[in-house]
């Protein structure tokens, strides 16, 4: 935070640059890497395919959310808080709108998550409030409408009907027998994510915005529209993982998605995604979710004797483990000439 | 200018939506003459009325209280010891009452009730339901309030906003059992009679209620563990899904079954025992790290909820081609009664949320109408759903 | 910028020399929002909830405030400073659940010195990641926060640690003039009976962190370096040490809170502080504290707090569900942000304006006769016009 002393500069590359170059360069899949290596060490099973697609199946959902607001965090406005009121909005909207056959309600479900979005979009958008505020009075908002709505009860998709049958299959189902559709859906919108963000004048105009919103608008860039649409693209994201995410649960209700706030942001930012904006990739972010669904693996596979990595104590590891990531990372980031994040 | 006509809209619009949501339920005014108002409310019969799943509303177990003798200091024993937790399982067993306040004895009629609730959840709105169904039939006003989402502090909140209002009855669902004690404490010194609901509060918290009414948390899952134990012909190891940190349930659905095979299936071993927050992902990634990693020797799993964590349970099962593992919880909801018919679940304890919150609502009238030497604690009757009877428990209530 | 047509401003159009209705009415209405918000709410609740506006439920509105005050104060005095504490809720929790479990072997005064050295503790490590590795306080807080909860989990094994005696918790909540609430006057209940040793902590705590904001030179320095880090630097102060302090603050405040409540409840509970942070948060922008920094006052999240406390409490006395309660204080953040924003606007509108020059060039365009091309009436409007609002 504080500024560098005016009279120092310096002639030659800083001392162990090219090892902190490195380590820029691969990033959170080094980390990936070594938890890899880890769990290999600790348990035979490990490698397994049955284990790794469990490690997988865990972090699907968590993807999807993150790979959306990726593009938040891209163009410096932190975070977005309504996460896990969307992700129950969209999922119980969808569930109510079954009776309207079962395309239509996977249609109405994401366009209320867009919707909401768009709320959020254009209040910190075109009114300039603070995100983490902002979100966090629609957050406050949505899960008591949401309440309100439903009085406090929760909803089945109606197993009579063909509709209701179709949506509790939905996330089981496999795309050509063989590829689930969560991780179809993933892929898809990494996929999209990446390519919006690097190869189309919107990421770039995204890049410019979060890096240095000023000079963006004083190009002629429409700042105001940009972060809009980031927080629509999250949004639709989370929207998409709240229906699945409902349909796994087979109930409509008001607790699907708790947690995901954090979470989230804990994948983005381990990516290598840093929250003052304009820096990162899609891929990383895909690495650190990965990072995160390693990480629980290896914990949980842990057996010594009697003693297990119970949840309090996995929570604290990935907690350090957090910090300590993200503090490489800006100090490998200051070493080799950047910024500091 | 359009911001104070906006502002004006604004106002108008909060002060109805204030005046809409008022509610301060029915009831009926009780008569002047004592005498004719307790004649009343005595004729008043709710045996009849029934739940949403067709059983019967108002149900209680009676089989008599006869706790062990209780040693010196539980907490020194081990965990597995079942006297270890001696002071959650038998708390008010054995009756000792302090300043309970005198019944009025002039009926249910028009008397003001408020019920405490721990959080929103469709099981307390189904037992809101039941609650209001017998305070309808009897004419008591009923205003209910929820301690936000179990949280500790909003419940001290109302505990005192309680006081200062006086009903004349308050059944109180705890947060937590242990932080209850100096709520109840409070509100026994302020005169104002309570019953606890659902949860059991410990034992030094049970001589300011006038009673307890709810489901038998630690003798049923002692039945759920003898039923799982029967489907394991007593062998094999076992895991355990526990319930929210910070709560009863925490200890009771799991040390309940712990004790129990123990001494019943000495042969039974429990390998793990996890909290995953009720969650379905959450719990579905750590079932499935304890089949990979004690493989073939996990045969069951015992989950205390049959809803989020039990659709996790058998999500990793499926995956993991593991059908044949026993698969026990706590029910009774719908998702949990479906796993049941389908074969995917092979017991669940039946707690219907409706006859949970009748059961005080009727102890209540019955005081007021004079009723004073209530059992120190009325649990609701103990079974065992499975497939052969579930069919009698739908349509589920929540 | 070159001058092109004029677009006459508001200011301009109207004719000179009336002064705006209402505007100095519309200023201190936005210097004082929060009082005025807090006014407002008492006054709509006393008169639609029933057993509002009575001594006791008063005293139950500021005994929930003092819940959550000293870590409120000690997330305003991090804000001030620019940076984002997210572990208040997570501290507090520590300071409860130390303060009870160490009371039967430290006896009450050591155990509230050692829950109030780890909080100190905690906020220390927190400012050195952040001052030191120069890591976003965000990160920070938000692992430290995970780490803090679930180490205290472990400590206390899920369950709660009820108090062994009732003693310190009857002397906590009792006011310290006791008077019989049957027997006595109103208006000297009104007075006395929210006086308890509980509240008068947090009102203590509350009243030298605005001491020392205010009056100290650390505390203006504070002020100084939150609004702007750079001009600090270059005044000589050290950035860092106030950083380090700004979050060891924090982090003490917040164990002192948890664990004067949890010693006024006689139970510590791993949910003490789990809602916190968002009620706190709130409290916060709506007591006029800003998100950048540099700017924010003690007393202002306190009678914001208050006002919270007093529409939680008052739709509960309405027996209104906690679903009506989430609405009523997200709409509460959301318009108070808003109407901060438009204030900002319209201050930034003006901003460069030289609105008297402007008055009187128009008179003068007025009573001068028009003379051809060379004068066109206003020159150009050297307000920045609508891009000119930049985010604060």
């Amino acid at each position: 935070m504080s500024p560098p002393p005016p009279a120092a500069r310096r002639t030659r590359p800083p001392a162990g640059g090219r090892v902190f170059g490195a380590l820029n360069v691969l990033g959170v899949y080094g980390l990936v890497g070594g938890l890899f290596a880890l769990g290999c060490a600790i348990s035979r099973e490990f490698i397994s395919p049955d284990n790794l697609m469990n490690a997988l199946r865990a972090v699907t959902l968590l993807g999807i959310v993150a790979v959306g607001l990726a593009f938040v965090t891209y163009s410096r406005h932190y975070v977005d808080l309504s996460i896990p009121g969307i992700m129950a909005l969209s999922g119980t909207v969808a569930v109510w709108a079954l009776k309207f056959g079962f395309v239509p309600s996977l249609a109405i479900g994401l366009a209320v998550g867009a919707l909401v979005g768009l709320v959020n979009g254009l209040v910190i958008g075109y009114l300039r409030l603070n995100p983490i505020i902002w979100t966090l009075a629609m957050m406050s908002l949505l899960s008591g409408v949401i309440r309100w709505a439903y009085a406090g009860r929760q909803i089945y998709p109606d197993k009579a009907t063909a509709a209701g049958r179709a949506f509790l299959e939905l996330y089981h189902h496999r795309l050509l027998g063989l590829l689930p559709l969560p991780v179809a859906v993933l892929l898809a919108v990494a996929a999209g994510g990446y390519f919006l963000m690097r190869h189309t004048g919107y990421g770039a105009r995204l890049k410019l915005t979060g890096s240095a919103y000023e000079v963006a608008r004083l190009t002629g860039i429409n700042v105001r529209r940009a972060v809009a649409g980031a927080f629509v693209i999250s949004s639709l994201t989370s929207a998409a993982a709240g229906v699945l995410l409902t349909s796994f649960n087979k109930v409509g209700a008001v607790y699907i998605g708790g947690g995901y706030d954090f979470r989230t942001i804990t994948a983005v930012v381990l990516g290598g995604m840093t929250l003052a904006g304009g820096r990162g990739s899609i891929v990383g972010v895909l690495g650190g979710v990965a990072a995160i669904a390693l990480m629980n693996n290896v914990m949980s596979l842990v057996r010594v004797g009697q003693f297990v990595l119970g949840d309090f104590q996995q929570n604290i590891v990935q907690g350090a483990v957090f910090i300590l990531v993200v503090g490489i990372n800006s100090f490998a980031r200051r070493r080799t000439g950047g910024d500091d994040a | 200018m359009t911001t104070r006509r906006t502002a004006a809209w604004a106002m108008a619009a909060m002060l109805g939506a204030i005046g809409g949501c008022r509610s301060e339920p029915a009831g009926r005014k009780a008569p002047a003459d004592r005498a004719e108002a307790l004649k009343q409310s005595l004729a008043v019969d709710v045996s009849g009325l029934k739940s949403a799943d067709t059983q019967p509303l108002i149900i209680m177990d009676e089989t008599p209280l006869q706790p062990p003798p209780r040693p010196a200091d539980p907490l020194k024993l081990p965990e597995d010891d079942p006297l270890h937790w001696y002071d959650m399982e038998y708390a008010g067993w054995r009756g000792r009452k302090v300043n309970l306040p005198r019944s009025p004895g002039d009926g249910a009629l028009g008397k003001r009730v408020i019920c405490l609730r721990h959080m929103d959840h469709p099981y307390t709105t189904a037992y809101t339901r039941g609650m209001e169904k017998v305070a309808g039939a009897c004419g008591i006003r009923l205003k209910t309030l929820t301690a936000g989402n179990a949280d500790v502090n909003i419940q001290s909140q109302q505990v005192d906003q309680v006081v200062n209002e006086r009903p004349d009855l308050v059944i109180l669902f705890p947060v937590d059992a242990t932080a209850v004690v100096p709520m109840l404490r409070k509100l026994n010194q302020a005169g104002v009679p309570i019953i606890a609901s659902n949860l059991l509060p410990v034992d030094q918290g049970m001589p300011y209620v006038l009673t307890w009414t709810g489901p038998d948390d630690w003798g049923q899952f002692r039945m759920l563990a003898r039923e799982f134990a029967k489907r394991m012909n007593h062998e094999g190891g076992y895991c355990i899904v526990r319930h929210m940190p910070g709560g009863s349930p925490f200890f009771s659905r799991t040390f309940s079954v712990v004790t129990e095979l123990k001494k019943i299936a000495p042969r039974m071993k429990c390998f793990d025992m996890q909290t995953t927050l009720l969650e379905a992902e959450k719990t579905a990634q750590v079932v499935s790290g304890w089949i990979t990693k004690y493989g073939a020797e996990l045969k069951g799993i015992v989950s205390a909820d049959d809803s989020g964590a039990q659709i996790g349970i058998n999500e990793a099962c499926r995956n993991a081609g593991r059908e044949d593992i026993i698969r026990v919880a706590a029910g009774n909801s719908k998702v949990g009664m479906d796993f049941i018919k389908a074969g995917k679940l092979h017991g669940i304890t039946y707690q219907s949320a409706e006859a949970d919150g009748a059961l005080p609502m009727k102890i209540a009238a019955d005081w007021f109408n004079g009723k004073e030497d209530l059992k120190p604690v009325y649990y609701l009757p103990k079974h065992v759903i499975t497939a052969k009877d579930v069919d009698q428990y739908m349509p589920a209530q929540w | 910028m070159t001058p092109s047509a004029p677009a006459p401003t508001r200011a301009a159009a109207r004719p000179p020399g009336r002064a705006r209705p209402f505007a100095k009415a519309a200023a201190a209405a936005y210097r004082y929002r929060v009082y005025l918000l807090c006014t407002i709410i008492f006054a709509v609740m006393g008169a639609a909830a029933p057993h509002f506006l009575t001594p006791g439920n008063f005293s139950n509105v500021l005994k929930g405030t003092s819940t959550n005050l000293p870590a409120a104060v000690g997330f305003t005095i991090v804000l001030i400073a620019g940076q984002l504490d997210l572990s208040v809720g997570s501290a507090m929790t520590m300071g409860g659940i130390l303060v009870m479990g160490l009371s039967p072997s430290l006896g009450w005064a050591g155990a509230f010195g050692v829950a109030v050295l780890c909080g100190l503790g905690l906020g220390l490590t927190n400012g050195l990641l952040v001052a030191k590795a120069r890591i976003n306080s965000f990160i920070v807080t938000l692992g430290t926060m995970i780490i803090v909860y679930n180490a205290m989990a472990i400590y206390c094994r899920g369950g709660t640690i009820p108090a062994t005696t009732f003693a310190l918790s009857d002397f906590l909540q009792r006011p310290v003039v006791d008077l019989d609430p049957r027997g006595a006057p109103p208006a000297l209940l009104w007075l006395t009976l929210w006086l308890t040793p509980r509240n008068l902590v947090s009102l203590a705590v509350m009243a030298a962190a605005a001491v020392f904001l205010r009056r100290t030179p650390a505390g203006r320095g504070l002020h100084l370096m939150g609004g702007n880090p750079q001009a600090a630097w270059y005044s000589g102060l050290h950035v860092d040490r106030y950083v380090i302090g700004a979050f060891a603050l924090s982090g003490l405040l917040a164990a002192v809170g948890g664990a004067v409540v949890a010693a006024g409840e006689a139970a510590g509970s791993l949910k003490l502080g789990e809602n916190s942070l968002m009620t706190i948060v709130a409290a916060v922008i709506i007591g006029g504290t800003s998100m950048e920094g540099g700017k924010g006052t003690v007393v202002g999240t306190t009678v914001a707090l208050v006002a919270l406390t007093a529409l939680i409490n008052g739709l509960s006395c309405l027996g209104a569900g906690h679903e009506v309660q989430l609405v009523a204080s997200g709409l509460v953040l959301a318009l108070i942000i808003l109407y901060d924003a438009y204030w900002l606007h319209r201050r930034q509108r003006r901003r460069g304006q030289r609105k008297d020059l402007l008055e009187e060039l128009q008179a003068r365009a007025a009573s001068d006769p028009p003379a051809g091309r060379g004068s066109q009436g206003a020159p150009s409007a050297p307000g920045p016009g609508r891009e000119g609002r930049s985010h604060g």
